[in-house]
């Protein structure tokens, strides 16, 4: 009964625009104080202080910061640049830059929202101008940004890393596959788009001119393999390596494009902190949370009532699936994670599924939520760039989530997709 | 500029300096640590200052998200309500928000009275109090926070412009100052 009281309770502030964070801290509070008693108030400031102490996390602000700063320099301009040289020649060109501007993007970034704010600016007139519709120009630099959380490195990998206790690393290994996978398939949609609409291609294809902007971009996309291979390799931790991006990113923007300022560089720290803070006090007061959870025994109870129902492993994947779907279009993705990822790990564990595994999946929904309003942050941030109604740009998106949900399947039914780096590299 | 809006911008200013230190901290331990453990003399307090620093990071940043009113939430059925609904429905939220910092505010004081005499496990010189004050200190800075930015919600809410809008057309502006 306390439960769902708690539960009535929480989507009540939600719903009031009470931030997420607040609502979770203010509900198990109150919890507390009426199952424990008003002496236990105190641990509210103690686990408050603790649920922010988290020292994987610190990988968090400092590849947001890598981020933020590699925005603030010239790199989008550069990588449009390289992209075209590489793509643009296919029919649909400027589609395929986005996509692929988009991988590269991602091996920078670990935030799906950076990504559009980053590139969107640049490559959504420009495909606007070669005759691009709006909705589709929207739909595409929409999806395709949501590559960002499943191609390493991933804020909502290290979180979910972090909430089920397992390896960031392997996460990070384990989303390569999905994520070029989901890329490739998003360019043949856009290909058999491309033909039906008789969008141009770009230029013809040119080595030269691959090699030149890659002279020109080089830095941006070796200087990030380089670290996540460190941090692959066992080399450096993921924190250790988040640290080394951001003193590249200070170089290849400072040093060697030359066009980092200062103000530039408090400014991306501040978008870090911001950002970081946003994340760590949803933590912070689910560690409240989860005190009351705990003594309840709330995760151990839903997994009996599920196994109940079915323990049949994939049985329980496509449960998980419809629900994170279906909270994806509610709740933001680092939300999701925090919120639910300890509930349903007693679960997981209990039907066999490798944590590793079910962190492709739900990094995989939360990217689809992304895309489903109306709760869609890469969708709403897409649409105010563009300028774009939300609901014309989802028809035509309807096209990239098959693909993202196709993605999904796969990496549900046949593990090995996203397991078998995984395996290769780590046995 | 009013008082209140110029009041507010310092104090963002001031919030903002002190997160830039802290995260310029943060990087420059964290990159040192690399350098020093690959030397084969890893710092023995690493853990335990970077740990604080996040939480320090995380309170004293939540403030300032507090002020630009950049904590996740989600305004649409807010925002869909009539406007005098929409009025009463803020008000009551926003009162949540602040009774929540008051208690944290309150029972962080009460923490930090019981942590007297304790000193970090690496770093025994810096006592524990002075590391969990930010618990106190970043709960009273957010109940200042969320009122200085009292007038800006309100014109959100009147407006009905909501909170990933706001936030996208505040990037693209900050984007606009540099080169893309």
């Amino acid at each position: 009964m306390t439960i769902f009281l708690m539960l009535i309770g929480l989507v009540v502030l939600v719903l009031a625009n009470v931030p997420i964070a607040v609502a979770l801290g203010a509900i198990a509070a109150i919890a507390i104080v009426a199952t424990q008693g008003v002496y236990m108030l105190p641990n509210v400031a103690l686990t408050m202080y603790g649920g922010a102490q988290s020292f994987p996390l610190l990988a968090i602000p400092m590849f947001i910061l890598a981020g933020a700063i590699m925005n603030s320099s010239s790199i989008s301009r550069r990588l449009m640049d390289f992209a075209t040289a590489l793509v643009g020649f296919i029919r649909g060109g400027l589609a395929h830059v986005n996509i692929v501007q988009s991988m590269f993007f991602a091996e920078i970034s670990g935030s799906a929202v950076a990504d559009v704010a980053a590139l969107g600016p640049i490559i959504m007139p420009a495909m606007m101008r070669r005759g691009y519709s709006r909705a589709f120009t929207a739909a595409i630099t929409s999806s395709s940004a949501s590559l960002a959380i499943i191609i390493p490195p991933s804020i909502p990998m290290i979180l979910y890393g972090v909430m089920s206790g397992s390896s960031i690393v392997k996460l990070f290994v384990a989303g390569i596959v999905p994520g070029l996978l989901g890329g490739f398939a998003m360019m043949a949609i856009s290909y058999y788009l491309a033909l039906k609409h008789d969008w141009p291609v770009e230029d013809q294809f040119s080595a030269r001119r691959v090699w030149f902007t890659f002279k020109e971009t080089g830095w941006t996309l070796i200087m990030p393999t380089i670290i996540l291979g460190a941090i692959f390799g066992g080399i450096v931790t993921a924190t250790e390596g988040a640290g080394i991006a951001v003193v590249a990113a200070l170089v290849i923007g400072g040093l060697i494009y030359r066009d980092l300022d200062r103000a530039q560089f408090t400014r991306a720290a501040i978008d870090g902190a911001v950002q970081t803070a946003v994340v760590m006090l949803l933590i912070a007061t689910s560690a409240l949370l989860g005190i009351y959870l705990t003594e309840a025994q709330v995760p151990q109870r839903l997994a009996a009532e599920i196994l109940e129902f079915t323990d049949n492993r994939y049985g329980v994947l496509a449960i998980l699936n419809a629900f994170f779907l279906v909270l994806g279009c509610f709740l933001h993705s680092a939300a999701a994670i925090i919120l639910v990822v300890p509930v349903v790990m007693p679960l997981v564990h209990a039907v066999g599924i490798d944590p590793v595994h079910f962190g492709i999946i739900v990094t995989l929904n939360l990217a689809i939520g992304q895309q489903t309003p109306p709760v869609a942050s890469v969708l709403i941030a897409t649409c105010s760039i563009a300028k774009a109604d939300i609901w014309e740009v989802t028809k035509v998106n309807v096209w990239f989530i098959g693909v993202l949900l196709a993605v999904l399947l796969l990496v549900t039914y046949v593990p090995i997709i996203p397991m078998s780096l995984v395996h290769l590299f780590y046995g | 500029m009013t008082g209140l809006a110029r009041l507010r911008r310092i104090f963002e200013r001031v919030l903002e300096i002190w997160v830039v230190f802290l995260v310029s901290a943060l990087t420059v331990i964290v990159v040192l640590a690399v350098i020093w453990r690959k030397a084969g003399a890893s710092f023995v307090w690493y853990d335990e200052v970077g740990s604080i620093m996040l939480a320090w990071i995380t309170y004293y940043g939540a403030a300032l998200a507090a002020l630009k009113r950049a904590h996740i939430g989600f305004d649409g059925l807010l925002l869909a309500l009539p406007w005098r609904w929409r009025v009463v429905v803020a008000i009551l939220g926003e009162i949540v928000v602040f009774a929540f910092f008051i208690v944290l505010a309150w029972t962080g004081m009460m923490v930090l009275e019981v942590l007297q005499g304790m000193t970090l496990i690496s770093l025994p010189g810096v006592p524990v109090q002075f590391t969990q004050s930010v618990i106190p200190i970043g709960a009273a800075l957010f109940i200042l926070c969320e009122a200085l930015s009292l007038p800006e919600y309100w014109h959100r809410l009147r407006e009905g412009i909501s909170a990933d809008v706001a936030e996208v057309s505040e990037q693209m502006h900050a984007q606009e100052a540099g080169p893309t």
